[in-house]
């Protein structure tokens, strides 16, 4: 049975975008038939992420007004024949699509995919009424800032009276050492002001700025956050994974060490 | 007459029309007959009865409010004659009591209350859960929180001003009791988790002493002027 994930946070630059394509990327790891969906329209962004942006040719908006099929707009990733990415248009609003046209459109999508993922924009807005239509579930990204934690709360309650009911979160850009001192939130702090179970936690790393410039999502690779992406991936298809143990600084050698366990 | 015992009904409560002719047993297992009938529409209603179409003594009255009360779940507050002066404090009555029953009631809520929800309402209110920062109640009476209060409460929203907050993690931004307003003390979200973890949550009160909103713990004697 495929299902419909909307990625969502409330503000702007805790990581959506960045999670989409790794989660994205991750289920088709494990074999999974997965599309992305930008419904940021106007601020196009996942597709450069996925290093894809040079082969759009029709985009979300076409798709809901007809000028094209579905099929037409998706577009293949470079590595995962069984990844595609449905763009959002650059030179549209928000106000192009409907709540009922994008349920319309994931309800399509549902036949041929097994996960459907949705970059959520910003804000509350139609935007995100839009990218929340469709959705079985829900995955909140929050990093351990106050602002961030507001926005998630807000965002999780709109989601209850939305009524999608299962709703999970991930503690993004978490930084042990600033923890450690008492200058950041805990994940636990942050989960005992949210009450949402926990999906993930990726800490702070700058492989996933590295990544990002590249187009080539971290997911897989041995840096702790692309551990972290993919351990998110196994539980989201139901496996129960062990959180990672980030409090170790995980030194060349036990890198090397892991690799063999 | 075709019916014996004819029930009609208003506002205030239930008028019995009762058989002149048949002896007062038969009457009394019609009327018992009758009330069983319509028992489960009034259940545990408060009302006041009256009687039409025959006198009855003092005693054959007592006997029949007797039999209501042992056989059914109706509360008679009073029994009135037809006359007008009566039937006015019956209605003082009944409506005194329905004042009364709604001063004591409030509404259970269960869910947490997340940022940008409000819920408000007449009644006081008991919340089985969390009121998170940028959630707000409000009531007309008492709030408890079984849960943390980290957002803001408005009790006595209709001026009151004896009104009491009540959470078992007592952490809000702002109080208001009646006309009232506390907030928070001014420092991080952060240093204030911190905070809280150091000391054990107990249950807390906040109610106003001398013009400001007092936050203590919950002891025996907590509610006794309230």
């Amino acid at each position: 049975m495929s299902e419909v994930i909307v990625i969502t946070s409330g503000k702007g630059g805790v990581g959506k975008t960045t999670t989409t394509a790794n989660v994205g990327t991750g289920l088709a790891q494990l074999n999974k038939k997965v599309v992305l969906i930008d419904t940021d329209i106007g601020l196009r962004n996942l597709d450069v992420v996925m290093g894809l942006e040079n082969r759009i040719v029709y985009n979300l908006v076409d798709v809901v007004e007809g000028s094209c099929r579905i099929k037409q707009a998706l577009i293949k990733d470079k590595k995962y024949p069984n990844l595609s990415l449905l763009p959002s248009a650059q030179t549209r609003d928000k106000s192009s699509v409907t709540p009922e046209q994008m349920k319309k459109l994931t309800d399509e999508l549902r036949e041929e995919f097994d996960y459907i993922l949705l970059d959520c924009p910003a804000g509350i807005e139609q935007g995100f009424q839009n990218a929340i239509a469709g959705a079985d579930r829900s995955i909140v990204v929050t990093t351990p800032e106050v602002s961030a934690i507001r926005d998630a709360d807000r965002i999780i309650g709109l989601l209850e009276s939305n009524e999608i009911r299962q709703t999970q979160l991930i503690v993004n850009r978490l930084r042990m050492d600033m923890v450690k001192r008492g200058d950041m939130m805990t994940v636990e702090d942050v989960c005992e002001i949210l009450a949402v179970n926990l999906i993930g936690v990726v800490p702070d790393d700058e492989q996933i700025v590295i990544s990002t410039n590249q187009g080539e999502p971290l997911v897989g690779s041995d840096a702790l956050a692309g551990k972290a992406f993919a351990n998110i991936c196994k539980r989201i298809i139901g496996e129960d994974v062990p959180f990672l143990d980030l409090q170790k600084k995980a030194s060349v050698f036990e890198r090397l060490a892991g690799l063999f366990k | 007459m075709a019916q014996p015992v004819i029930m009609k009904s208003n506002k205030y409560g239930i008028i019995l029309i009762l058989d002149p002719e048949i002896p007062f047993q038969e009457l009394l297992g019609h009327i018992t007959d009758k009330f069983l009938e319509s028992d489960k529409f009034f259940k545990n209603a408060h009302m006041a009865l009256s009687f039409e179409g025959r006198t009855l003594s003092a005693e054959e009255e007592y006997q029949i409010l007797d039999t209501i009360s042992q056989k059914t779940s109706i509360h008679v507050i009073c029994v009135i004659d037809s006359d007008k002066e009566r039937e006015q404090y019956t209605k003082q009555r009944v409506e005194q009591q329905l004042e009364e029953d709604s001063g004591n009631t409030g509404r259970f809520y269960k869910g947490t209350l997340r940022s940008g929800q409000v819920l408000s309402c007449e009644t006081s209110i008991i919340i089985i859960g969390d009121v998170n920062p940028g959630a707000k109640i409000i009531s007309g009476g008492n709030i408890v929180i079984l849960g943390a209060l980290k957002g803001t409460a408005c009790a006595g929203a209709d001026g009151s001003e004896n009104c009491f907050v009540v959470a078992l993690n007592m952490n809000p931004v702002q109080i208001k009791i009646g006309s009232i307003i506390g907030r928070s003390e001014d420092k991080g979200l952060l240093a204030s988790i911190r905070e809280h973890k150091r000391t054990t949550p107990e249950p807390q009160v906040a109610r106003i002493a001398d013009g400001h909103i007092l936050i203590e713990p919950i002891t025996k004697n907590t509610f006794n002027n309230i």
